[in-house]
């Protein structure tokens, strides 16, 4: 199929590009050492923690945590969501950006593959290059599983959480990269959007009003959820609708290029 | 583009010229593809490729302006990654690759990456990409830009032996000698429409260079 096709050229640009290699880096890098702070604490408090009957364990003060600052609530080194916002608009930010400026958009286009086929495999390749990162980052916390009692399906949902919060950035990274001209111009584009997406009802809530809508479109609201480990197909359903519309508008945008050059 | 109606048989080389801005780049375009027009049909082998657009992934190859080019990706890289999205795959992209790379001379250049090619090797891997699944139909926009004189004749050759081989070509210049070097016919277009369209006659140069600048003075004066 050839929207595989644009998937495989996608993912091989993206793993020659020093660009992925060195953000994935530079994220794991801090990643372990909000581990290591987690940790830390943890173990300081174990004691305490312990005497206290359904006190949180190991899974919700330092793996669940490790992925967002959501609910930490106190200052430490990003998690995973707080990282995506930045790492995400720079790994995408050339999908699509780039091949109009090089030109090699309209190669694909004379290809006969659709709109949405290309906008489809980008964004598959991306999602690759973002599932393997977390999968690295999750491993951090699994190595000492030996050692510790995890709960599972604590893991699972907020690395579900996770990872639909990934994918809806990734998403609005893809659709960014399709208006922008200029890869920069991409990552600046999207990057407000997600930040706006994640806390856009953090002003009501510092007023203290607890509006339904604003909080439903957060994306925090969501996320929140999964990473309590509440899999609700409420806040699941909400994530594809953000992922449904940010890659309609890029696919929209690519119908557009194809009928005015 | 208004009321432009081309045909084009097998073997036939077209050379399409004008001044620029005259609508031979969005000609090229729309018959390769990449653009969609307001109104008309694009009939490839009897079929109307807007509506089947999987014929133009088979029987069309294009080599836009400056060959557009992913620079991280090795020469050999761009040729799986055509390949792929033309629905080549296996054995049969790893022979089309390899027959393109030899008869392009770009056999030794196969694992450089593109950033670091000069222009007639951009060029010359552009063309590679447009031939790599032996298209029906093959749209040149400006060929022999950056090639030097020994890679222009070598062009011409290609040329001429792919119309011998049954292939049809649309090739489209600025340089008057370059159609009548290769082409069996001429196509003038000026101000998006088609002022001249015939075989190309047996004392080539002085004739259609008369009828060229007739079309292009006219309109000035």
């Amino acid at each position: 199929m050839t929207l595989f096709a644009v998937t495989r050229l996608e993912l091989r640009r993206l793993f020659v590009r020093p660009l992925g290699w060195t953000i994935g880096a530079l994220a794991l890098a801090e990643l372990g050492w909000r581990f290591a702070l987690l940790l830390q604490l943890f173990l300081l408090n174990q004691v305490k923690l312990a005497a206290l009957p359904d006190g949180p364990g190991y899974t919700d003060l330092v793996a669940v945590r490790l992925l967002s600052s959501l609910i930490t609530g106190s200052p430490m080194p990003f998690g995973v969501t707080e990282l995506a916002l930045l790492l995400v608009p720079l790994l995408t930010m050339s999908t699509l950006a780039s091949e109009r400026s090089a030109g090699t958009l309209s190669l694909l286009f004379s290809t006969g593959i659709s709109p949405s086929s290309i906008v489809l495999g980008k964004y598959l390749a991306v999602l690759i290059w973002l599932a393997l990162w977390l999968l690295l980052t999750l491993l951090v916390p699994v190595t000492l599983a030996h050692g510790v009692t995890l709960d599972w399906g604590m893991i699972a949902a907020a690395t579900l959480g996770a990872f639909l919060a990934l994918a809806v950035l990734a998403a609005i990274g893809v659709a960014s990269s399709a208006f922008a001209s200029h890869p920069a111009i991409a990552a600046a584009g999207s990057f407000m959007v997600g930040v706006a997406l994640n806390c856009v009802n953090l002003g009501a809530q510092l007023a203290g009003i607890n509006v339904g809508f604003i909080n439903w479109l957060a994306m925090s609201t969501h996320e929140e959820n999964l990473l309590r480990g509440l899999v609700s197909s409420a806040d699941v359903v909400w994530f594809l609708l953000a992922i449904v519309v940010a890659l309609a508008i890029g696919v929209r945008r690519l119908d557009a290029d194809k009928e005015r050059g | 583009m208004r009321d432009l109606s081309l045909s084009l048989e097998t073997g036939q080389i077209l050379g399409l010229l004008g001044v620029n801005g005259a609508g031979k780049s969005t000609t090229l375009s729309l018959i390769a593809g990449a653009l969609t027009p307001d109104s008309g049909t694009i009939r490839l082998q009897g079929q109307d490729f807007l509506e089947h657009p999987e014929l133009a992934r088979q029987a069309i190859g294009w080599l836009p302006e400056a060959a557009p080019l992913w620079p991280e990706l090795t020469i050999r890289e761009h040729l799986d990654a055509h390949g792929r999205l033309r629905g080549l795959a296996g054995t049969r992209l790893k022979a089309a690759g390899d027959a393109v790379l030899d008869r392009l001379e770009l056999q030794d250049l196969a694992q450089r990456l593109a950033g670091v090619l000069s222009q007639g090797q951009r060029q010359r891997l552009g063309l590679a990409c447009a031939l790599l699944h032996r298209p029906a139909l093959l749209v040149l926009d400006e060929p022999a830009n950056a090639l030097d004189p020994v890679q222009v004749a070598t062009l011409r050759k290609l040329l001429r032996e792919l119309a011998a081989e049954g292939t049809a070509v649309i090739l489209s210049t600025h340089q008057l000698v370059e159609v009548t070097a290769v082409c069996t016919r001429v196509a003038i277009l000026h101000e998006g429409v088609l002022r001249h369209d015939a075989p190309l006659s047996p004392d080539g140069h002085a004739v259609l260079e008369k009828t060229f600048f007739d079309i292009a003075m006219a309109q000035a004066a």
